[in-house]
């Protein structure tokens, strides 16, 4: 008689369990397996890191001279209206490019959290309401809101001017000078900080081994993962029905979902979330249907072209990546929830007249035990490298020019 | 010596009242509206008091809205405070959380049947019911309610639960609340089969794009103008903060039809529909 593989991964956990309850630890006589129906769809949440071929709408993704030029930008204070707050004063980069506040505080306090930004790369839109349909646009607009940086390509071209070394990447990367007069000046800068930002990629995690071993039949090394993570993802991708939004490799389907989170603002007011995002996108200058966008084709701008605010918009953020949640809360848009723990508590006790029942609802009161609780955390941990990543410094400021390619 | 008036603050003065004159005729020149479809829950009460929820349906240049509440006490304070532009509704709901369960739970019934003798009404509901669980006890008793004291019932569910009440009623005065986020040509067929079932329009978008109206829903409006009513559903209360914005919307599609369907739609249905009970009658 032969096991299948499932059944020997199941078996490996009861003996892992038996030797927990002779070790003293957590009781859990429950095996855990997972049919090959549910190996199918973990494996669908890889591989890490997923293909990547560059921004077509960003002619310096990838330019050493930009991904240099990018990095010391976005850790220069001098860009910002007072020349005291950088991008980095925000996406610190030791939590993840999040700053641990309930909502971002540059030259004044605004009214979202702060979202991280590992593996920004793979998004389609970005900010909590998708308010940009690029990564170089969502780069600018920080810089020139008067609530966050306050800049200018006024203060941008003489910061650029003042350093010979910034000035000479700036050059390698778009072949003229930087100048406050040219139109192409403020997008590059936000290209420039966008092609770093590429770069930022998180190393692979315990699920990731995990739905290596099972995608390879490695009992040993699948055998190595939590049981309470192993009930929690049985869990997340069943009667939590988590993967229906938090899909493929980033845990996320990258659009936009009303989870019944309040989003008043104080002292007054609403955020309107995505439904003011698409109003915003739309009227951007910056938008993929836009002269900045470096897709000739403009292939790339597919989306936004059929983008339209509908009534369910109205409140609706983004479905947020669930890697390296460890090193990101506060959580939500606006920080309301404070642990991984709170936010499971918040699915399991839905406020269900907070959403539309407009067609099938996917939302319901999960009605989770402590323990049913406990092993949701447990695998949304696994998402996270156990040690934070090696956060990237600011590069050091007299690198030779031209950047070598 | 008095100083001269300069003409420059002359000219702004003049320009101000122009300005003045231009925004008034501008409101007074909107498409009024029927809001067929307001919720002021008790969520809603302490970030929008009363005074400041009227407030908002009269910027939106609402001519009436039809308020239902959970509690039902939200909708009195509303109608307390306006009763030109409040047509209260009675949602069976006592607070948040009842909506998937009121249906089986037949102690709603004492409580629809005090506030009945208590407050006056347009309507039960909006509720939300499908399939044969309008054959439910609670529900045939809404039913008849409703019959008693000639009120329409706002009915939140598919085609099939309205079938079930109209069986039980036939001359049933049934809201069909967002259409029943059916296709055009089904709502069609049933507005064609059911001559006293009207539908709003709440929370869906399918019938316009860019300001012009679909064709299968245009087909569906000029064949049936006077049943089809308009509606925000400010079913949080963050959604208070939309109405204004819904209004403009609603206009905006509402002009690409003739202007007569336009204003049925945009309100003389509702008027209509209404009018007994605006009028102080049950």
């Amino acid at each position: 008689m032969t096991f299948g593989f499932a059944e020997r991964i199941a078996r490996l956990v009861f003996l892992g369990a038996g030797l927990a309850l002779l070790s003293g630890g957590p009781a859990a006589a429950v095996p855990i397996e997972f049919t090959d129906e549910e190996i199918a769809r973990i494996a669908s949440h890889g591989p890490w890191p997923p293909d990547w071929r560059g921004d077509p709408g960003n002619r310096a993704s990838g330019n050493p001279a930009a991904i240099w030029l990018g990095q010391s930008l976005f850790f220069d204070a001098r860009l910002s209206a007072n020349g005291r707050v950088s991008c980095a004063a925000c996406h610190r980069p030791r939590s993840g490019f999040q700053d641990g506040r309930l909502t971002a505080r540059g030259l004044a306090r605004g009214t979202r959290n702060t979202p991280g930004l590992l593996n920004v790369r793979h998004q389609r839109w970005f900010g909590w309401d998708g308010g940009h349909d690029s990564l170089w646009s969502a780069s600018l607009r920080p810089i020139l809101d008067p609530r966050e940086m306050g800049g200018s390509a006024a203060r941008g071209a003489r910061l650029l001017k003042s350093s010979p070394s910034l000035a000479c990447h700036y050059r390698e990367a778009f072949g003229k000078p930087p100048s406050a007069d040219d139109p192409d000046f403020l997008p590059n800068l936000a290209k420039a900080i966008a092609a770093w930002q590429e770069t930022l990629v998180s190393p692979p995690t315990p699920f990731d081994r995990f739905r290596e071993a099972l995608a390879d039949k490695d009992a040993a090394a699948a055998a190595s993962y939590p049981q309470a993570a192993r009930r929690g993802l049985r869990h997340f991708l069943g009667r939590g029905q988590c993967a229906t939004c938090h899909a493929g490799p980033l845990f996320s389907n990258g659009e936009f979902g009303d989870i019944g989170v309040p989003f008043f603002v104080r002292p007054a007011g609403v955020d309107p979330g995505r439904q003011g995002g698409i109003k915003r996108l739309l009227s951007s200058p910056y938008n993929l249907l836009g002269a900045y966008n470096d897709d000739a084709t403009r292939g790339n701008a597919v989306g936004t072209r059929h983008l339209r605010p509908e009534h369910r918009n109205f409140g609706e953020f983004k479905v947020p990546t669930l890697r390296n949640l460890t090193l990101t809360a506060p959580y939500m848009h606006n920080g309301s929830l404070a642990s991984l723990r709170d936010v499971v508590r918040h699915y399991s006790e839905l406020d269900e007249d907070r959403l539309h029942s407009d067609g099938e609802r996917i939302l319901k009161p999960l009605m989770l035990s402590a323990g049913e609780i406990d092993d949701l955390v447990a695998f949304l941990e696994t998402l996270s490298p156990p040690a934070p990543p090696q956060p990237p410094l600011p590069p050091p400021g007299a690198l030779p020019c031209p950047a070598r390619r | 010596m008095r100083s001269p008036v300069p003409l420059s603050a002359l000219a702004i003065s003049a320009l101000c009242l122009a300005s003045t004159i231009a925004s008034t005729h501008a409101a007074e020149s909107k498409l009024p509206i029927f809001d067929a479809h307001i919720h002021y829950s008790h969520d809603a009460w302490d970030g929008t008091p009363p005074k400041a929820a009227i407030a908002i349906l009269r910027k939106a240049g609402l001519k009436r809205a039809m308020v239902s509440s959970s509690s039902d006490d939200g909708t009195q304070k509303l109608y307390a405070e306006a009763p030109d532009l409040v047509v209260p509704s009675l949602r069976p709901y006592r607070k948040r959380g009842e909506l998937s369960t009121w249906v089986r739970d037949e102690t709603v019934i004492a409580h629809v049947e005090e506030r009945l003798k208590k407050y006056r009404y347009a309507a039960i509901g909006e509720f939300h019911v499908y399939g044969a669980d309008a054959d439910l006890p609670v529900m045939r008793r809404m039913v008849q309610l409703a019959k008693q004291h000639g009120l329409w019932l706002h009915l939140h569910g598919d085609s099939d639960a309205v079938e079930h009440v109209i069986r039980q009623d036939p001359d049933a005065r049934v809201l069909w609340a967002h259409s029943g986020f059916d296709r055009p040509e089904a709502v069609r067929a049933m507005l064609k089969k059911h001559r006293k079932l009207h539908a709003d329009l709440a929370y869906r978008n399918d019938h316009t794009s860019g300001g012009k109206v679909d064709p299968a829903w245009r087909e569906a409006f000029l064949e049936f103008p006077d049943r089809f009513l308009v509606g925000t559903d400010t079913f949080t209360p963050e959604r208070w903060h939309y109405i204004v914005e819904h209004a403009d919307w609603s206009r905006a599609w509402l002009a690409d039809l003739p202007p007569d369907v336009a204003e049925r739609i945009g309100w003389r249905n509702g008027e209509t529909l209404f009018a007994a009970m605006m009028a102080g009658k049950r």
